[in-house]
C-alpha cells in the first residue's frame, strides 16, 4: 500500500544512491526540493541548487531567490531543521535494524513534499517526532510496515491496520512521549470492539500495548 | 445561519489534504484539529442545494481551488452527521457530545456552507479513528 505514493520518493532513491552519498556528500534534500519544486512551484524556492541543477534551471531559481538580508534569519533555522528531517530519513533508510527502511525512508520523502506543498515556510515534518520514529523503529527490528502520515502540526502518526476490526496507531509527539489508539475485537462480545487509548514514553510503548495482543499483529 | 445546529439526517464534507493519505486511503490524521483550531472544518451538502452528490462536490471543488492549493492527492471524505455523532457519543470513553453546526465564512472567498464539528480536543486521536470508520464516501477533490 506504501509503495502507492512513492513517485517523488522514487526520484529520491534514484538521484541518490548510497554509494553517491558516501563518495560525494550529493544526498542533499534541499537539493531535491530544489528540483522537484522548479518543476511545479518555482516561486516557493528557498533553498540553492547544486551541481545537479542544470544551469537554465539555475539562472531561474537564482533570479528569483530572495536577497538574505540578515546573518541569521528563520529561514537559516528552518534550514537547519530541515537537514535534520534529511539525516533522519537517510538514517532510516540505511539503518540495517530498521525494518522497511527504504520503504519508511521514500514515504516520509513524500511526506516531506506534501507537506511543504502545502506551505513552502513550514517545516514539512516536525524534527523531534521524526526522531521519535526514528528511535521507536530502531527499537524494533520486527514490526510490520506501518502507513503513515502527518499529523496537522505535521507530527509522524503510524497505523497498523489487520482485517479491518483491529488497528494500533501510534503518534509520535516531540517531546519522546507517544500517544496510541488501540482498537480490538472483544472476545467474549464478537459483535463488539473494545477501545483503549494512552500516553506513554516511547521506551514504554512496547510494555504498555503488549498485554493487549498488539504485538502479535504488528509484528513479523 | 451561523451557530445552526446541523440536522442529524444531513451530510457534511471534509477536505483530507494529501498528507493525511496513504496509498490512496484516508488517514485518521484528517479527523484531527490542527493547534489554535477551535473545531474541524466541513461543509455542509444540503446547505448546498444541489440536485446530486456530484454537483454539491463540484460545488466543493471550485471553493476548495479558490480558498486553497489543494494537493494532488488530496480527498474528499463525505460524513453524515448523525452517524458521526452518534459513534462518538456511544463509542468514546467520555461519550463525547460532538456538535455539529453552521459556520459559514465570508471575505476574499465565499464558503456560505463551511461549518464545524466542535467539542473535539487536541489530543483526540481515539476519536479521530472513530470519525475515520464512519466515512461514507470519498471524491477526489482536484476536478
Amino acid at each position: 500500500m506504501l509503495g502507492a505514493s512513492t513517485v517523488y520518493g522514487d526520484k529520491f532513491i534514484d538521484y541518490h544512491s548510497p554509494s553517491r552519498q558516501l563518495h560525494s556528500g550529493v544526498w542533499d534534500l534541499k537539493n531535491i526540493i530544489s528540483q522537484h519544486f522548479l518543476l511545479s512551484v518555482p516561486m516557493h524556492i528557498r533553498s540553492s541548487p547544486t551541481s545537479a541543477v542544470n544551469q537554465e534551471n539555475r539562472d531561474v531559481f537564482i533570479s528569483r531567490w530572495p536577497e538574505k538580508k540578515d546573518p541569521f534569519t528563520q529561514t537559516d533555522l528552518l534550514a537547519n531543521k530541515e537537514e535534520q528531517v534529511q539525516e533522519l530519513i537517510l538514517e532510516i533508510r540505511t539503518s540495517p535494524s530498521i525494518c522497511h527502511g527504504e520503504i519508511l525512508a521514500t514515504r516520509l520523502v513524500t511526506l516531506f513534499y506534501d507537506a511543504k506543498e502545502e506551505d513552502f515556510a513550514n517545516l514539512g515534518i516536525v524534527v523531534a517526532s521524526l526522531r521519535n520514529f526514528y528511535n521507536f523503529s530502531q527499537s524494533h527490528t520486527d514490526l510490520k510496515c506501518p502507513t503513515i502520515s502527518l499529523t496537522p502540526d505535521n507530527n509522524i502518526y503510524a497505523s497498523w491496520r489487520v482485517d479491518q476490526k483491529k488497528v494500533f496507531s501510534v503518534l509520535f509527539l516531540p517531546n519522546g512521549d507517544t500517544r496510541f489508539v488501540i482498537f480490538k475485537p472483544n472476545d467474549l462480545h464478537p459483535e463488539r470492539q473494545i477501545r483503549i487509548s494512552g500516553t506513554t514514553t516511547t521506551d514504554m510503548l512496547k510494555a504498555e500495548v503488549a498485554p493487549h495482543g498488539v504485538w502479535d499483529w504488528i509484528s513479523e | 445561519m451561523k451557530g445552526d445546529t446541523i440536522p442529524n439526517q444531513h451530510h457534511v464534507a471534509r477536505l483530507c489534504d494529501n498528507k493525511h493519505i496513504d496509498g490512496g486511503f484516508i488517514q485518521a490524521t484528517a479527523f484531527m484539529l490542527r493547534s489554535g483550531e477551535e473545531s474541524l472544518s466541513v461543509n455542509w451538502l444540503e446547505f448546498l442545494n444541489c440536485s446530486s452528490r456530484e454537483s454539491e462536490i463540484d460545488e466543493l471543488r471550485n471553493t476548495y481551488s479558490r480558498k486553497l492549493k489543494l494537493g494532488a492527492k488530496a480527498k474528499i471524505a463525505v460524513l453524515t452527521v448523525g452517524e458521526v455523532r452518534e459513534k462518538a457519543l456511544t463509542e468514546s470513553p467520555d461519550r463525547r457530545n460532538l456538535k455539529v453546526l453552521h459556520d459559514p465564512q465570508y471575505g476574499t472567498v465565499n464558503d456560505p456552507s463551511h461549518s464545524g464539528i466542535y467539542n473535539l480536543k487536541h489530543d483526540d486521536e481515539l476519536i479521530a479513528e472513530l470519525i475515520l470508520e464512519t466515512v461514507q464516501e470519498t471524491y477526489p477533490a482536484r476536478k
